[in-house]
């Protein structure tokens, strides 16, 4: 391997990213009948069944474990083809026979979506989200897979990747392979496009962490630390985007930071180590006066965290007791 | 390939939280047991079970 | 068939200062231009685009930051040069809640106090003790980089022994007690304050004794104290009384923001009953992502309908009307905010102060009408400016049930010379097309 920091992400995680992408564009083909539909009754079942799938998500709040039990069991049921009711009728996959695939795709994209909306403003939502999607993810591993293709398309910095510019591309096109909101040529403001990002990368570093307390945990969980571990090192082994790697290395090791720290222990230490000394002035080098923001409150927390050799809690994180309310 | 594998990051390890030594190249091992990690070269497999505490 | 709104709400201007500030936790931004006069106008007039620019201290840049600020509000642009000045300028400062004052002027306290020297340096007057508490959480907050800050609380209640001195640097208090420490009971050395800001101007002229209090403390202040004042309003009472509490200043005006309506894309539904409007309401929530959502009735007999057909289709629903105490209000707007609930159902105009960034859409369930039935403007300019606050793009969806209610509505649009577009609910593509 060449010495120093690498321009580009490793071929291995490219080429996950790529198998991703395919696999939730095939899912797309596999339920076009039912997208494109013009007859009554295949849009009535389209629309029930997007309801199904995806108020219930919004409906996630941090008040209680029952609610969020009810809102899991509403959506396996579904998942599993049982009749569930909404907005007064029963509605079941099996009423059209791309159903299945139709929820799987759209599920997935509900639960991305509400983590770039929800948690952008709201962080302490990224708890109650993530361990319903990661107990849906262990029982129906296709959504887990369409989950990661959509989080990867609106937050490539979730891979972890810079998208490239490409000769002779517009530069409309690639800012919204950046990530960001471009509407009639007119970009979002930088700040709105932070939050989004870090709305995003909160709930993917809280859905590593967090397993769905009812599951009968056997088997490891289906997306783990192990890809906290990967996500840190891929991000160090790479040169720093200005702002948007200081934003996201706070975002996650604020969420994610104490639960790697007691999963990889010294390693881990290492990792913080290196960012404090090696990887720190490579991003102080590009950061211009008007972005220090993001950069002091990294340096802030990672010298708090060396200090006391120790790494918080994030803040709403649910505790036992959440699950017995 | 298969639902879970494409989740697992796809390098086929299957989803374990560590490594097993044997599964590691010689530079990740050296990485992996360096006082400090060298930059660039943060391994992107999670560390063997065993050098958790050195 | 207009139900009489049942919410007569006296507007009192400290319950909804408080509820303000209680519920407030993130920048309103304002679109509007800074209006600065200058003391002498052939000074260079300073703006700052960044925080580093004001060479702050280390430890109160680092506080700044730890707040997650990342760059000068509007106002702060303008007014944090002036304030930190050398030699530091007096400034009169009007702008409405939310677009940064409070941590301009605690910022400006913070770079003036020396922590070691163990004596009140600082003097902020607030009208109310709930408001001095919630300014006194912001000193806290910027100031925690310097372990030897204390911060003191001049409010009835808080009872000294008789000849002790206050150690604390900053004292932050209502104009009664602050001025029995500095004269009678002689806590304070009032020829020892390097800064004065008084706040909340408009709401202390309001508060019985406070004006001649606030002029009596003023005047036993030295003569090169730098002395700060700020407003959510400009009447002529606040302005004179401005003037004799700030002289020679500078003046600093952000006119109040006309919640220009370009920010928030409205919409309107046809339907022909309250279910027909519910179960447009729930096709919107099937189609586009909502993280939190207010909406607003005319009565609190719909709101209490709405709610109940709300929670058993499984959302977490929150109830809000005028007859609730400002505790009990700011109750519900804080498990609003923390997003035990994440539909607030509310009837009245207490809403104007609501600013929970997680709002993705408002939606009026009845129209806004006044007691004569006709459109309330006023009311539906402060409800949809619920949502597209902070730099986003807010969504507002009208319901209409009548051809009385299509007439509000065109009333509304003429007034507001912006058309609102109609939305069809039954087809789910079309509503997605208005998401992004
Ligand atoms: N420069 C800034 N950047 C981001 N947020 C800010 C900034 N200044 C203030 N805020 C936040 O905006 C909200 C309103 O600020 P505040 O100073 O209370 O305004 P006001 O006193 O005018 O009501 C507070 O939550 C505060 O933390």
């Amino acid at each position: 391997q060449r010495e120093g920091l690498h321009v580009k992400a490793g071929d291995s995680t490219m080429q996950w990213y790529q198998q991703l992408q395919d696999a939730a564009n095939q899912c797309i083909l596999a339920f076009d009948g039912l997208t494109n539909s013009k007859d009554h009754q295949s849009k009535k079942i389209k629309m029930d069944l997007q309801k199904a799938a995806t108020i219930p998500v919004s409906q996630i709040s941090t008040i209680a474990g029952s609610q969020l039990k009810e809102i899991f069991d509403k959506i396996n049921n579904l998942l599993l083809g049982k009749a569930v009711h909404c907005g007064g009728r029963a509605v079941s996959v099996t009423n059209h026979q791309q159903g299945l695939d139709f929820v799987h795709y759209k599920l997935a994209e509900k639960f991305v979506k509400q983590g770039e909306e929800e948690v952008a403003s709201h962080h302490e939502a990224a708890f109650p989200i993530a361990v319903v999607a990661s107990g849906i993810w262990e029982l129906h591993p296709r959504v887990g897979d369409l989950i990661l293709a959509h989080l990867h398309k609106k937050c490539p910095y979730s891979v972890p990747f810079y998208p490239a510019f490409k000769e002779g591309m517009a530069l409309e096109e690639y800012q919204k392979l950046l990530g960001y909101q471009v509407k009639d040529s007119k970009v979002e403001q930088q700040d709105n496009f932070l939050k989004r990002m870090s709305g995003m990368i909160r709930l993917y570093a809280a859905i590593i962490q967090l397993r769905w307390p009812y599951g009968n945990r056997q088997g490891a969980h289906p997306h783990g630390l192990n890809h906290g571990w990967r996500w840190l090192a891929q991000i160090l082994n790479m040169e720093p985007l200005s702002d948007v790697t200081a934003t996201l290395l706070f975002d996650f090791l604020e969420v994610c930071g104490n639960a790697l720290m007691k999963q990889y222990q010294v390693q881990f230490w290492k990792m913080m180590l290196l960012i404090k000394e090696e990887y720190f002035p490579r991003i102080e080098a590009i950061t211009s006066s008007g972005q220090m923001g993001s950069f002091i409150r990294l340096k802030q927390f990672l010298e708090k965290c060396l200090q006391h050799r120790e790494i918080p809690i994030p803040k709403g994180s649910l505790p036992s007791s959440f699950w017995r309310s | 390939p298969s639902a879970s594998l494409l989740a697992s990051g796809g390098n086929n390890a299957s989803e374990h939280l560590f490594t097993p030594k044997n599964e590691l190249t010689a530079e990740e091992l050296k990485q992996f047991m360096a006082k400090k990690f060298t930059l660039g070269k943060v391994p992107l497999k999670p560390p063997p079970e065993g050098l958790l505490s050195v | 068939n207009v139900e009489k709104t049942d919410e007569e709400e006296k507007e009192d201007r400290a319950a909804q200062s408080l509820l303000n500030k209680l519920i407030r936790n993130n920048l309103v931004d304002n679109t509007n231009q800074v209006e600065v006069l200058q003391r002498d106008p052939n000074s260079p007039l300073y703006s700052v685009k960044s925080f580093e620019e004001l060479r702050l201290k280390p430890q109160l840049l680092q506080g700044v930051y730890a707040m997650g600020f990342n760059r000068p509000s509007k106002i702060q642009e303008n007014a944090l040069p002036m304030m930190l000045a050398e030699p530091p300028q007096n400034l009169i400062a009007q702008s409405q809640s939310g677009t940064g004052k409070t941590a301009a002027f605690v910022l400006a306290m913070l770079s003036q106090v020396e922590p070691l020297n163990r004596y009140p340096q600082c003097l902020c007057l607030s009208p109310t003790y709930e408001l001095a508490l919630q300014t006194g959480k912001v000193i806290e907050q910027m100031g925690k980089f310097y372990p030897e800050l204390k911060l003191a609380y001049a409010v009835r209640g808080n009872k000294l022994e008789r000849g002790q001195k206050i150690s604390e640097q900053i004292v932050i208090g209502t104009p009664g007690t602050v001025l029995d420490w500095c004269s009678k009971l002689k806590f304070i050395d009032p020829k020892k304050i390097k800064v004065f800001v008084l706040d909340e101007a408009d709401v202390m002229i309001a508060t019985q004794g406070h004006q001649d209090q606030s002029i009596r403390i003023q005047r036993m202040l030295p003569k090169d104290c730098q002395m700060l004042l700020f407003s959510a309003t400009f009447e002529d009472s606040v302005w004179r009384f401005a003037q004799k509490v700030v002289p020679d200043p500078n003046i600093i005006k952000l006119k109040r923001e006309e919640e220009t309506l370009d920010t928030i894309k409205q919409y309107y539904v046809m339907c022909n009953n309250r279910d027909e409007k519910f179960q447009a309401l729930c096709n919107l929530y099937g189609a586009i992502t909502i993280a939190q959502a207010m909406i607003f009735c005319h009565t609190r007999k719909t709101a209490g309908w709405l709610a109940a057909e709300l929670s058993k289709e499984g959302h977490q629903v929150a109830l809000l009307s005028g007859e609730m105490m400002v505790e009990q209000r700011a109750a519900v707007i804080e498990r609003f905010r923390e997003g035990k609930e994440k539909v607030l159902v509310t009837t009245n105009v207490c809403a104007r102060g609501i600013d929970v960034e997680q709002v993705s859409v408002v939606i009026n369930f009845d129209l806004p009408v006044d007691k004569d039935g006709n459109p309330d403007n006023e009311t539906y300019l402060h409800r949809i400016g619920r949502t597209g606050r902070f730099g986003k793009r807010g969504l507002a969806v009208n319901m209409v049930d009548s051809k009385h209610s299509m007439n509000i509505l065109n009333r509304i649009q003429e007034h507001f010379n912006k058309k609102i577009d109609r939305l069809d609910t039954d087809d789910l593509d079309e509503i997605e097309k208005i998401a992004n």
